[in-house]
């Protein structure tokens, strides 16, 4: 490969950007927007499911009553958590969002509560704070319940008292949740559309059959575009966390997983683009074809909206996303410094990132039929 | 074993023939019999060597055939034109000498390199503008060219392209603010960036109104000054005239008849008419026939007159005056390559059916 045939392309590539006000608009003025809008309004209202974990280590009719009610709502789908199973494994292993546990002792606590009021019975609430209006909700729903039983028990003073436990790291709320999806959907949109459209333009104005003729590979000419996309991936992600920081506050871990990451997203849908339009040879047709496959993504992959609000299908259908895995990659990294979750989603996010390059790479034909 | 052709001196025939490097044949021409000694090139990559050598190349796609086996050789520093309406196979045959499609079967050789395996052994002495060809909007003139001048080890000074194609007062424009014209004479100038031997051209001037197209020819014209080979493909057949030394015109993917402009108004043209508007002498037409010429009424009552020879047009006028016949004027429709395609096809080149 030629670095000077290379550098050539990738400086027109830039020049070519930085005086397309409609190209500048969306990967970069459009997330910041999206981020000033989406923060406003979004950040208390993140999750709508009310599944809900309970583990009776007490196994008294004070206990049951208190799971019978929960279940009589009608408004959480509770799942039992066997009494034996260290709770916190469980809610690492199975991504509970809340568990209800009720430790052992709490019916003698609430018997022993009537006769002295000093005395109260204690329950844990475990919940992922990060889904901050979902847990605002089905906490509210418990403290009724609770307050209901401690005015059929006592009508007084609170006989039963709930212990919160976060069981994510830190004080997070929604833009927290929200700015890794904004990288992930906005370097997906830049990458896919880019590519789509240097494929199908070039090919409609000759350029490609122009390059065939000349003393340029074609791998030099992806990878110079290769070089462009990642360029113009970690500038737009720049800006996000940018505003997320700047407007928001918020506090970003920057590591190796992030920029694998955004290289394996960059990568991703640069090469998503390319076998698009290697089957879909207009232009227009062709930015069809990818908002069909982006716009699934944006709303699916847990991009704006955890998944958890979703239905069961849906949640399934997201996880064949590769979006899903950036998005959750960059989350992990950036936000929740799960290390054991990061390095999954980056593994997975590289596989896919692999899978459509290398395909876009063979696909792309300067070479007419 | 190599494959020629000639051309015969006496009737211009073309005349394939095969041979060994530097073996010397006989060839009889099947037109007109005459016979002469020829003597085959050395098998070398010298200037001898045609600038492009076609031999039965074929394209097809499913049941159709594009481009039937034709074989044409075009030598260097001409202007070469491939003449023939839309859809006649010219840019699917261009684009496979310019190793953009692939044949179905023939051979391509530029400078004696078969482009099957040799292509990147003479892309540094192409210079390409493809059919419809539109360059990157946001880039300047200038950067355009340097953009496209990069890529070649040899390289042509951008400032005296942007003076040859006359583009100096729009040198910092954006190319997507350019006419068509301009645009056109820009990518002319992107295939000169390598200072090419051969410069493909394909419907260079299509789409453009006269004024342009009258400024592109100019700077193709100027290419073979400069002692390039121009292969142009055109279905504009003024610009043929124009423009080209040696003409090939197709239809339906078969080479009809090649040779000069005037060699093909010879062979297949009606030639010269001379036509006498408003004679006044009802036995004129007789008094021309007696004289061996082919004389006709035109439906408005001028005559027309077919002229041979150079020494017609004297005689008739002397005829005409000899017997006292009068006349308000006369013109001379000159032959031209739409009649050539006329007589060829049945259908004028502007209105062919494919």
């Amino acid at each position: 490969m030629r670095a000077d045939i290379i550098i050539t392309d990738f400086k027109a590539n830039v020049k070519t950007w930085l005086r397309s006000k409609g190209i500048l608009f969306w990967t970069l003025a459009f997330p910041i927007i999206l981020m000033l809008i989406f923060g406003a309004i979004f950040s208390g209202t993140d999750d709508f499911s009310y599944t809900l974990y309970t583990q009776d280590q007490d196994d008294s009719s004070y206990s049951q009553t208190l799971i019978s009610i929960l279940n009589q709502t009608g408004i959480f789908e509770l799942v039992t958590i066997d009494p034996s199973v260290d709770v916190l494994d469980y809610i690492e292993e199975h991504n509970a969002k809340r568990v209800l546990q009720i430790p052992s002792g709490y019916g003698s606590q609430v018997t022993a509560s009537l006769a002295n009021p000093s005395v109260n019975a204690t329950i844990t609430y475990y919940f992922d704070q990060t889904e901050t209006s979902t847990n605002q909700i089905a906490r509210g729903i418990i403290s009724d319940v609770i307050q209901n039983l401690n005015m059929q028990y006592t009508g007084a003073h609170s006989v039963i008292k709930i212990d919160d436990e976060p069981t994510v790291t830190g004080d997070f709320n929604f833009i927290d949740f929200f700015l890794p999806g904004m990288i992930g959907f906005t370097i997906m949109q830049t990458c896919i559309y880019g590519s789509i459209e240097r494929n199908t333009k070039y090919r409609k104005d000759g350029i490609l059959r122009k390059l065939q003729t000349m003393p340029i590979r074609r791998m030099e000419w992806i990878f110079s575009k290769m070089l462009f996309q990642l360029f113009l991936s970690f500038v737009t992600a720049s800006v996000i966390i940018l505003v997320g920081v700047l407007v928001w506050g918020i506090t970003v871990h920057l590591d190796l997983y992030f920029i694998l990451l955004v290289i394996a997203n960059s990568l991703l849908f640069t090469g998503m683009g390319m076998v698009i339009s290697r089957f879909v040879k207009e232009e227009e047709t062709a930015d069809t074809a990818g908002g069909a496959i982006t716009f699934p993504m944006m709303f699916l992959a847990g991009t704006f909206f955890p998944l958890e609000q979703m239905p069961q299908a849906l949640q399934s259908f997201a996880r064949v996303l590769p979006l899903y895995y950036v998005n959750e990659g960059l989350r992990n990294a950036m936000i929740y410094l799960d290390t054991e979750q990061t390095l999954i989603n980056t593994a997975i996010s590289m596989g896919f990132a692999l899978v459509f390059f290398v395909s876009g790479v063979l696909l792309t034909k300067w070479k007419e039929d | 074993m190599m494959n020629r052709t000639v051309v015969c001196s006496k009737c211009q025939t073309k005349i394939p023939i095969k041979g060994l490097p530097n073996q010397t044949i006989t060839v009889g021409c099947p037109k007109c019999g005459a016979k002469g000694k020829v003597t085959l090139p050395p098998a070398d990559t010298s200037s001898s060597v045609p600038a492009i050598q076609v031999e039965n190349l074929r394209k097809e796609y499913d049941d159709l055939v594009a481009v039937n086996s034709i074989s044409f050789s075009v030598p260097r520093g001409i202007v070469f034109a491939f003449l023939g309406p839309n859809g006649a196979g010219k840019t699917t045959t261009v684009e496979m000498i310019e190793n953009i499609r692939k044949p179905s079967a023939g051979k391509i050789k530029i400078f004696g390199y078969n482009i099957e395996s040799d292509f990147n052994k003479v892309k540094e002495r192409l210079g390409i503008l493809p059919q419809e060809f539109h360059s990157f909007d946001r880039l300047t003139v200038r950067e355009t060219l340097e953009y496209f001048q990069h890529f070649f080890k040899k390289r042509t000074d951008i400032d005296s392209i942007i003076a040859a194609m006359d583009l100096g007062a729009v040198k910092n424009k954006l190319y997507r603010e350019l006419s068509g014209g301009l645009k056109q004479r820009v990518g002319v100038g992107i295939s000169l960036v390598n200072d090419p031997d051969i410069v493909f051209l394909d419907e260079p001037t299509t789409g453009l109104d006269p004024k342009a197209r009258r400024e592109v020819w100019e700077v193709i014209a100027s290419l073979r000054d400069s002692g390039k080979t121009v292969f142009l493909t055109t279905h504009y057949m003024e610009e043929a005239e124009f423009l080209a030394d040696y003409i090939s015109i197709i239809h339906r993917g078969n080479i009809i008849a090649s040779g000069t402009t005037q060699q093909l108004i010879d062979s297949y043209g009606s030639g010269n008419i001379l036509r006498i508007h408003n004679i006044h002498n009802k036995n004129a037409k007789e008094v021309l026939e007696n004289n061996s010429y082919v004389v006709d009424h035109s439906h408005n009552g001028d005559l027309k007159i077919k002229i041979k020879t150079n020494e017609d047009l004297p005689h008739i006028l002397e005829i005409l005056k000899d017997n006292g016949f009068t006349y308000d004027s006369i013109s001379v429709k000159q032959g031209n390559l739409e009649e050539v395609f006329l007589q060829l096809t049945g259908h004028k080149l502007s209105e062919a059916q494919l």
